[in-house]
């Protein structure tokens, strides 16, 4: 019982918050129901005296002392009664917490453990922890190329760019020199054709760090410059990319003072880097779980596809084909496809979300997608806009630009995949709010009904009442006829003279 | 104040054990062959009769009795079940009964004195939940304990039913033209059963007085391998 520790001679115990309902003097409808024989009235040793005895004294006895736990056994000798009543008993009071409840006992016994959830270290056998999609967090990546023939349905295991190029590029990481093991701090010099960076003392050393490594193979990167990507750069980049498709190193060639590396690295950071390199943007939109299913894969088409790359560039050997562009068109079917499946089945508001999202990162990123899209709130006005019609606008607008021409191809991507979910979510809206009224039609009829049902049950009560009133006046014409009929009967034994003594038992 | 008696007396009800599961205690002392086989376990009559003899094949096997022991369990198991199965169309009274049931047995190297109440009318009573109980309180660790008390209790059990049959057969002869509640005989019938009316009326207490308190209360001793030794001797030697 939480007595609540106003006066120093209450003592506080401490009860399981559900089991509130108990009262030292009273038995409770908890306790009544659980043991019906004990208020039933049928048999003499079960009486509610009887159990209110045994409850208040096996708690007392755990309240002697608390910290040690209260066994069965060791109460049973004190109590008469059938043992089995008495481990009914004092089993529902262990269960409940009125006894044996208190920090040091909770954690071996098994009679108490009805109530303890287990807490099992790991997790459960079935399941496998996997990361969530949006994390960043590495996880090994399988080698992906088995699983190029996936099917649309079953997904490669996620991975995230970092983990496929945490070697490569450690943005937050210190770069060590790949000879001597130590920090690079100011500038390093990264051989043009594999992975190896040294510092500048190796370089000056003549420490190239394996064999056939000329001085002339390794490039100057300091650490500023390699930061650090101006417009032109960045414009120089995207139209490079788009000229010479995958063949990094002539990239690297025309943006001529960034590594093959740092044109990768910048590339994927760009929000629609991936898309050039086969794929659509990883981050289509960050807020929304279902899409990420979708980007995912997109994700790891490119990753693939970036895998592949490096690989060769490793000379491992191309492992599979690079398939770039046709990458981008099946994505692009393929893609519009799930997302249009997956607005369908999203609520309408996650589609809004996602489409509002989407339209926000784009514009966020670069300025020529907000000319494209117009206005900021695109949901409402993309019913008009069919794919057909968009993509013509889309051809136009590109036409009309100097943008590198990279862009509307990508954007045109975007574009479709945000009027798609615009779309969706408007025919969503127009279907929730049906419904809605459908729903306030049937209530009005529930209510009606439920009306009505009061109102019959009114008109009942009244005739009822009637026929009430018609009795209670039989019933008084009755009395009165009963009460004329004694009058009468006094008046004959008066009449006949009757005794006295007979009067007043009769008239009693 | 309603009258004890009618409120207390139940009509009378087919044969069974009094508990949860109605399973026979069987009990076997074979001797054959200079080997003899002792052994006591609870069966559920309710299973096929062809049981019977799987489950005699399977202990000479394991426990590598003679062959001749096969046909003799059986038969042991069977008796023993048809008793049971002969009291079983008889009525038996269910009167207001708590009776005391003690326990005093050796299990390998623990023995264990207790007594107890135990209320015959209860139906949802289980010896083997109990039994369970007073090992993991009083930290019995040998597993054969448990079973044995239970098997304790049942016997203790089966032989007050058997025992409340014969008098159900008895009051019901000598009640011919008599009316009225037949609570008391019943109970009175056999000695071993409480007061009850006094014991639980309002004016006594259920909390047990303090001069009872150490018959009611178990008493686990462990004994060494020596004792073991002598106890078995002394009980051979009573049972020749």
């Amino acid at each position: 019982m939480e007595a609540i520790d106003s006066s120093a001679e209450l003592e506080l115990y401490t009860i399981p918050a559900q089991s509130s309902w108990f009262l030292w003097d009273d038995i409770h409808e908890i306790e009544r129901r659980e043991f019906e024989e004990f208020f039933s009235e049928s048999s003499i040793n079960r009486t509610p005296k009887v159990y209110k005895e045994y409850r208040d004294f096996i708690i007392n006895k755990f309240r002697e002392d608390t910290s040690r736990r209260l066994t069965f056994t060791s109460i049973r000798k004190f109590l008469v009664g059938d043992v089995n009543l008495l481990q009914k008993v004092f089993l529902f009071l262990d269960r409940w917490g009125l006894i044996n409840f208190s920090p040091s006992l909770n954690d071996n016994d098994t009679l108490s453990s009805v109530d303890n959830a287990k807490i099992e270290q790991g997790t459960p056998a079935g399941i496998r922890v996997t990361a969530t999609p949006n994390s960043l967090r590495p996880i090994t990546a399988p080698p992906l190329v088995e699983q190029r023939t996936v099917s649309g349905v079953k997904l490669p295991p996620l991975t995230s760019y970092s983990d496929v190029f945490t070697d490569l590029k450690k943005p937050d990481d210190v770069l060590l020199c790949g000879h001597c093991g130590q920090r690079c701090d100011s500038a390093f010099y990264q051989h043009n054709k594999s992975i190896i960076n040294i510092c500048e003392k190796c370089f000056k050393n003549g420490n190239y760090g394996g064999e056939n490594n000329a001085a002339d193979d390794f490039k100057l990167v300091g650490d500023s410059a390699a930061a650090v990507w101006t417009e032109e750069e960045t414009l120089l980049l995207l139209e490079s990319v788009l000229k010479h498709g995958d063949d990094w190193e002539l990239i690297a060639q025309s943006v001529s003072t960034k590594t093959r590396l740092d044109c990768i690295s910048k590339l994927i950071e760009l929000p629609f880097g991936e898309c050039l390199m086969g794929s659509t943007s990883g981050r289509l939109s960050s807020a929304v779980p279902t899409d990420d299913e979708d980007t995912e894969q997109v994700k790891t088409d490119g990753q693939e596809h970036e895998e592949t790359e490096t690989r060769e560039e490793n000379e491992d050997g191309p492992p599979a084909k690079r398939k770039r562009v046709a990458l981008i068109s099946d994505s692009d079917s393929s893609l519009m496809k799930q997302v249009a499946t997956m607005a369908s089945k999203v609520g309408p508001s996650v589609a809004t979300a996602a489409a509002k999202a989407a339209i926000a990162a784009l514009c966020d990123e670069a300025s020529c997608p907000k000319e494209i899209f117009d206005t900021g709130d695109y949901t409402d006005s993309t019913v008009d806009r069919a794919d057909g019609d968009k993509d013509t606008d889309m051809e136009e607008q590109k036409e009309e630009k100097d943008e590198p021409q990279g862009l509307p191809v990508a954007l045109r991507i975007r574009a479709s995949v945000a009027t798609a979910l615009g779309a969706a979510a408007a025919q969503a809206k127009i279907l929730a709010d049906q419904e809605e009224r459908e729903m306030e039609d049937l209530a009005a009829t529930v209510i009606d009904q439920q009306l009505k049902k009061v109102q019959s049950k009114l008109k009942f009560l009244d005739q009822l009442e009637l026929i009430m009133d018609a009795e209670e006046e039989v019933i008084e014409g009755g009395k009165e006829t009963i009460l004329q009929e004694r009058i009468s009967v006094l008046q004959c034994a008066f009449r006949s003279g009757v005794t006295k003594r007979w009067d007043h038992t009769y008239v009693k | 104040m309603k009258a004890l008696g009618s409120s207390g007396w139940k009509g009378p009800v087919k044969f069974r054990m009094p508990t949860a599961e109605n399973l026979v205690p069987i009990r076997l002392d074979i001797q054959s062959e200079g080997q003899r086989y002792k052994d006591a376990f609870t069966w559920n009559p309710s299973d096929p009769d062809n049981e019977v003899v799987v489950f005699a094949k399977r202990t000479v096997k394991d426990l590598k009795l003679p062959s001749a022991f096969i046909t003799q369990i059986a038969q042991s198991i069977q008796s023993q079940l048809s008793d049971f199965r002969a009291f079983e169309g008889q009525d038996m009274y269910t009167g207001e009964k708590i009776i005391p049931i003690k326990l005093d047995l050796r299990v390998n190297h623990t023995l264990i004195k207790d007594q107890f109440l135990w209320d015959l009318n209860n139906f949802e009573s289980d010896p083997e939940e109990f039994a369970r109980t007073l090992c993991k309180d009083l930290g019995v660790e040998d597993p054969e304990v448990g079973p044995a008390v239970a098997f304790a209790i049942r016997e203790q059990l089966y032989e007050i039913a058997i025992q409340s049959v014969a008098s159900a057969r008895e009051s019901r002869l000598s009640k011919k033209g008599r009316r009225g509640s037949d609570h008391g005989s019943a109970s009175k019938a056999s000695g071993l059963s409480m007061d009850l009316v006094k014991l639980f009326s309002f004016k006594s207490s259920v909390v047990r007085k303090r001069k009872d308190l150490d018959v009611y209360e178990p008493v686990v001793d462990l004994l060494t391998s020596e004792e073991v030794d002598a106890l078995e001797a002394r009980e051979e030697r009573h049972a020749r």
